[in-house]
């Protein structure tokens, strides 16, 4: 097993409920995401929120990026714990929006300006930015010349021009075939290796592959009451929160092909349709 | 030949010139043959245009009609830009729905009250087409903003733009082509409203009192030569924004489909 420890955490959801015309969404959410340190490594870490279709991911993405706020309870981010506000969190959401107005390179020195007030200390992160991502040969296309991946991989460096570290993906594997999930994979890794302190948080519905790249796993699922009625909103029992790494499952290349983690996953299905 | 009956289909662009090229044909011999004379002959028409060009002053009526229009439309885009920028805010909120409704106001009480205001003709004119103008844009700009998703709005707000700096990225930048287009859309009312608005005040002439004056008459070989030149300088004003739209917004047709 890779040697590891925990530092200050980074992101901590604390009995966060909401509840939205009426209609309580999620209750009494609490999970938080330490700093991992591994000696030797400079990695950042990935960690995962599993919910189904309709369970309220969304809305909790745009609670953990500040964009919506608790009913009750609080969501800290940084290594400040400070509450989270629109912009202290990199947030990519599911269909990847960018400035369809501006030229790639232009969207990325609009993110950049925050940053970097020094306009060439900011286009020349931009352009370090696109030659990481590949991008460079499109700089100066429109979104709408973009391929899928393409945009997702401008929308991820957008976010991480303007962002401290931490950066929340929403459904980053929604509607890909089997090479672009690997394409994404590929750059979700890319984005943790960039610094030892970045944090990606993925929320999805992709069971295996959000499982077989996170060090921590949460399932957002409904409990039941006593009587055996759906409680409503969604939450994160004790008992679907899964540490990874002291299971022995984080952080293997292939982890995937490992009977331990198929057996696992099978586990997680099961506790799935029992919550449904 | 088939790919022209077929649904969402691209025919061939040469095969599509002739289709147009057909149907123009076809329309110009129903004119030339038509056996009911409803209808003024295309030779009385093309006569009664030299005569209208010659000796009733055409161009200029018509070049004092489109300055006067140019001029409403650009006053009224400000304005309507303005009225319809200032509903981020509530406040204004009411201002832009006011507007909006007003476009339910006929004109012709309208130019009473504007004329006690203002001192010349000219000054009636514009200030009753700028009015009428404005109110249809409004609808058209607002309805243009209340199109912002909640994502586009995120989106900015998660690079950490404040409100204002959000607003100005995606609804004032990301929306000018969108505005653009309603304008465009728009100005074919200020032909409609022009000549309406000089037959009611019609010290200033313009190609509005020229029409009906044809009409009056009954000159009906006139009336369609007007007709068709109204119909000529809006379909060139129609080009001129869709160039204006490809050279300033190039991004804008990119995802439509052909």
């Amino acid at each position: 097993m890779t040697p590891y420890s925990y530092k200050s955490p980074v992101l901590t959801l604390d009995n966060v409920s909401l509840t939205l015309n009426g209609e309580t969404i999620l209750r009494d959410i609490s999970a938080q995401v330490l700093d991992v340190c591994r000696p030797g490594m400079n990695q950042g870490q990935v960690v995962g929120f599993y919910g189904r279709s309709g369970m309220g991911k969304s809305v909790l993405c745009r609670l953990m990026a500040g964009l919506l706020a608790p009913s009750s309870g609080e969501v800290l981010v940084g290594e400040a714990q400070q509450p989270a506000t629109p912009g202290a969190v990199g947030f990519v959401q599911q269909h990847y929006p960018l400035f369809n107005h501006r030229t790639l390179l232009d969207n990325l020195l609009v993110a950049a300006a925050r940053r970097y007030p020094d306009p060439a200390e900011a286009r020349r992160q931009a352009e370090e930015y696109l030659e990481r991502f590949q991008l460079t040969p499109h700089r100066s296309k429109y979104p709408a010349h973009l391929s899928g991946g393409q945009r997702q991989r401008a929308a991820i460096a957008q976010q991480l021009l303007c962002s401290d570290h931490l950066i929340l993906l929403d459904e980053p594997f929604s509607g890909l075939d089997v090479a672009m999930i690997d394409e994404v994979r590929k750059i979700i890794l890319e984005v943790t290796t960039l610094d030892e302190l970045n944090t990606v948080v993925i929320v999805s519905h992709d069971l295996a592959t959000t499982t077989a790249l996170s060090d921590r796993l949460w399932l957002l699922g409904q409990e039941r009451d006593a009587a055996g009625q759906l409680l409503p909103g969604a939450t994160i029992s004790p008992q679907h929160q899964y540490n990874l790494a002291e299971m022995g499952l984080a952080w293997h290349e292939n982890v995937e092909a490992e009977p331990e983690f198929v057996r696992f996953v099978e586990h997680l299905k099961e506790e799935i349709r029992l919550s449904a | 030949m088939k790919t022209l009956f077929l649904p969402n289909a691209r025919p061939p662009r040469t095969t599509f010139a002739l289709m147009v090229a057909g149907q123009a044909g076809l329309l110009l011999l129903l004119w030339l043959f038509y056996p009911l004379q409803l209808f003024p002959s295309l030779g009385d028409v093309l006569r009664a245009l030299a005569d209208l060009t010659t000796t009733q002053g055409l161009v200029p009526e018509l070049w004092a009609s489109m300055t006067t229009a140019l001029q409403a439309l650009g006053m009224a885009t400000v304005l309507a830009l303005l009225i319809s920028y200032l509903t981020a805010l509530p406040f204004f909120r009411p201002l832009a729905y006011a507007a909006s409704k007003m476009r339910y106001l006929t004109l012709t009480g309208l130019t009473f009250f504007v004329a006690l205001l203002v001192s010349s003709g000219h000054e009636v004119k514009l200030s009753v087409l700028t009015f009428a103008t404005t109110v249809y844009l409004v609808t058209g700009m607002t309805a243009v903003m209340l199109g912002t998703t909640q994502q586009e709005l995120d989106h900015a707000r998660t690079l950490g733009l404040g409100e204002w700096r959000s607003f100005w990225e995606v609804v004032v930048l990301g929306k000018l082509a969108d505005m653009l287009e309603v304008v465009r859309q728009n100005f074919a009312i200020i032909w409609t409203m022009i000549t309406l608005v000089e037959t009611l005040y019609q010290s200033e002439g313009g190609i509005g009192l020229l029409l009906y004056k044809q009409n009056r008459y009954l000159h009906l070989d006139g009336v369609v030569a007007i007709q068709l030149v109204i119909l000529a300088a809006g379909a060139a004003q129609d080009y001129v924004f869709g160039l204006l739209r490809r050279v300033f917004f190039p991004y804008a047709s990119l995802a439509a489909a052909r």
